[in-house]
């Protein structure tokens, strides 16, 4: 099994191009992050990638065969939430689950478990306009997973949803990742695409600024803060320290570290110091930290 | 789990059909329309409630100076429709009687010098649109037979001042016509009444789906060949059960509400075949889809409901057209206009029928006009799915005929 390969995939509207040579891998079951500015062409990547919009050049491929919606068992939750206003919801999920080739026992035994998991157990006899937009977002996930996909494709998913929603459907992600599916995943929340994705790619006016393993983009970049927490006032010590306070409150600081040696020295110092330092970590980037240095690179050319 | 084409048109067909008949506003212009049908046909019944069952076609004749020798009694034997009632009263007395209602209308005889004048006189005349034409005329001839009998002629010269007159139509073509026009109007009136507030629901039923952002779901769920069919197939059998009802519903209220004379004069089915049953099924059905995948293409250039309106309005035009034509090819069912029309695939459904009812179309026509009409439904159905299909994420303005074409030619 090869997985999804994109390979150098591009996209021009009206003489724009809005995906230029795009490539990316996903050979074993994961999440795949796409994170991008608004407009920076992660919707177009995802639409070229199901067929919905054809691509001008590149290659896309799964399991060596070109992606089609006959010949990859696909399920799609797009940027555009949609529902049919004045369906019934489970009249809804069993069209799609039908559409998607499923028979009526087994959709109606996979609505109810999704329902189940996504608590919308009793929203099934209602029509979709009923619903807050919230629990609409749940229904068009389960029309993603109703079918027992192998290759989910969520476009923004936690983008409208409480932390409530977003925890529970953070869990069904990492589930369908331990249950061997592949994940694409746009978002702009860096934290959570921190929290699930094997790999990121961040796109800026449709070209790859970084791309990979998101371990292995960190453990390039140096320690780039250091937060400490203590009891008394360690302004001067910091000074010494040649380190730069970014934020202080109640004698918790977070500094901003150029060199990680200094950090190490100014926690020496506390410690002859005999100050009590209750934390003390110094802290490597995080992804916001390399989007916002990225992609501010790259508009800045 | 593998896609079938077959299964997933049913699918989107069943799911379309679904979605319409739970709709309020179907479900209450349907009740609307079979409430108007029977009422339609109780409009004597409702006439005479209510005038409280007392309205009556009496006619009185007022004769004050007997220039017709007592003989007007005789108009009895004739057939003109209506209740005589004779009584040489002066005009009060008349109007006291249709103030009164006991009669409806009256007519007063008089005569001066070489004159003879016939005054109609009704409660309002603006309510009648002439005056009985037939009654004139019967009172004229009458008259003259009285004048001439008091002449005391033998019954030869009798005879040959009073012949027998016969009328016989003759046509120089060679071309016999026949059917009754009633029955064939109404077959181009329930096209036109299917199309016209049916057909175009494949349109909105598109157009709802970009403004509810499913689209993407769908595409990425099924082709957009099943949809575009599925969505026509399901609409057209929805609309042809409703029209179905509205016809039986017709037929009932017909037989319970009308009289059978009135009835089997309206609509002498005598001359309806089979095969003619047959021609005018077929070009119903294929017909409606010509349309119904009209309303699909124009479906497809909009995405907000406010333009949908506009955006159906050409069809509408053509639906008109094709209508009309139909109306022309009664009035000239030999003219070129009308064998234009009967191939022409945008009114051949309306025409080609009343054709073959007629008698005038060849076999070779029929198949020829079915033909093209077939394609012209390929041809619209591919175009519209192209469209829909390059016009999928189209959330913004409706296409003009450039972006149209532009979006056809794209890849």
């Amino acid at each position: 099994m090869t997985g999804l390969i994109l390979k150098d995939v591009s996209k021009t509207f009206g003489g724009k191009t809005v995906v230029d040579k795009i490539s990316l891998t996903l050979d074993k079951p994961g999440v795949y992050g796409l994170l991008g500015t608004n407009g920076a062409g992660k919707t177009t990547t995802i639409r070229m990638l199901l067929g919905i919009i054809t691509k001008d050049s590149g290659e896309i491929t799964w399991n060596d065969q070109p992606v089609d919606r006959k010949t990859v068992n696909f399920g799609y939750l797009p940027e555009e939430r949609g529902v049919y206003p004045k369906v019934k919801i489970f009249d809804q999920l069993m069209y799609f689950a039908e559409l998607k080739g499923m028979e009526k026992a087994d959709a109606t035994a996979s609505i109810q478990k999704w329902a189940k998991r996504l608590k919308v157990e009793d929203y099934m006899p209602m029509l979709a306009e009923k619903l807050s937009k919230g629990n609409q977002q749940k229904i068009q996930f389960m029309t993603a997973v109703i079918h027992d996909p192998d290759l989910v494709v969520l476009d923004e998913p936690f983008s409208g949803l409480d932390p409530v929603n977003t925890d529970l459907l953070k869990n069904i992600i990492i589930d369908l990742v331990k249950n061997g599916k592949f994940v694409i995943m746009s978002a702009h929340q860096m934290a959570t695409i921190e929290e699930f994705c094997t790999d990121i790619l961040i796109m800026n006016k449709g070209k790859t600024v970084l791309k990979g393993n998101l371990k292995a983009i960190k453990s390039t970049y140096p320690a780039n803060r250091a937060e400490v927490d203590v009891d008394v006032d360690i302004k001067n010590y910091i000074q010494d320290a040649n380190l730069e306070i970014e934020h202080e409150r109640n004698h918790q600081y977070t500094l901003k570290v150029q060199d990680e040696q200094n950090a190490r020295k100014l926690l020496q110092k506390l410690v002859e110091a005999k100050i009590n330092v209750n934390r003390f970590e110094i802290l490597k980037p995080t992804l916001n930290d390399i989007f916002i240095e990225k992609v501010g690179a790259a508009n800045e050319k | 789990m593998k896609n079938n084409r077959f299964r997933d048109i049913i699918t989107v067909t069943k799911f379309t059909m679904r979605d319409l008949i739970s709709r309020k506003s179907f479900r209450v212009s349907t009740i609307l329309i079979l409430i108007l049908i029977i009422a339609g046909f109780n409009v004597p019944n409702i006439m005479d409630s209510l005038t409280g069952g007392d309205y009556n076609d009496t006619i009185l004749i007022s004769d004050p100076e007997n220039l017709y020798d007592n003989k007007l009694e005789t108009l009895n034997q004739s057939e003109l429709g209506y209740n005589f009632t004779f009584d040489p009263i002066s005009y009060d007395e008349i109007k006291a009687k249709i103030d009164d209602g006991s009669i409806n209308a009256a007519v007063m005889i008089g005569k001066a010098e070489n004159t003879v004048n016939f005054t109609y006189i009704v409660s309002n005349a603006a309510t009648i649109m002439s005056s009985p034409t037939t009654l004139i005329d019967a009172l004229s001839s009458l008259y003259t037979n009285v004048q001439i009998q008091k002449l005391d002629l033998t019954a030869s010269q009798l005879a040959s001042v009073t012949p027998t007159f016969t009328t016989e139509v003759k046509q120089t073509e060679d071309q016999e016509i026949g059917g009754n026009i009633n029955v064939m109007m109404l077959m181009s009136v329930l096209l036109f009444f299917a199309v016209y507030f049916c057909a175009y629901q494949v349109s909105s039923s598109i157009t709802i789906e970009k403004t509810s952002k499913i689209m993407e779901t769908l595409v990425t769920s099924t082709s957009p060949r099943t949809i575009i069919l599925g969505k026509t197939i399901g609409i057209g059998i929805v609309g042809l059960l409703q029209m179905l009802l509205f016809v039986i519903t017709a037929i009932i209220s017909a037989k319970l509400f009308l009289n059978p004379e009135i009835l089997s004069h309206l609509l002498d089915l005598s001359n309806f075949t089979f095969y003619l049953a047959a021609i005018t099924i077929i070009y119903f059905i294929l017909g409606y889809f010509a349309y119904a995948l009209l309303y699909a293409l124009v479906g497809s250039t909009v995405a907000k409901p406010e333009d949908i309106q506009s955006a159906n309005m050409p069809v509408a035009i053509v639906t008109m057209i094709g209508f009309y034509l139909a109306y022309f090819t009664l009035m000239d069912p030999t003219g070129q206009l009308a064998g234009i029309a009967a191939l022409l695939p945008i009114s051949s459904p309306f025409c080609m029928p009343l054709r073959v009812m007629m008698g005038i179309a060849t076999g070779w026509e029929v198949v020829i006009s079915i033909v093209i009409l077939l394609i012209f439904c390929a041809l619209v159905a591919k175009i519209a799915i192209k469209i829909y299909s390059n016009a999928i994420l189209n959330y913004g303005t409706r296409m003009t005929i450039a972006d149209m074409i532009k979006s056809y030619k794209e890849k």
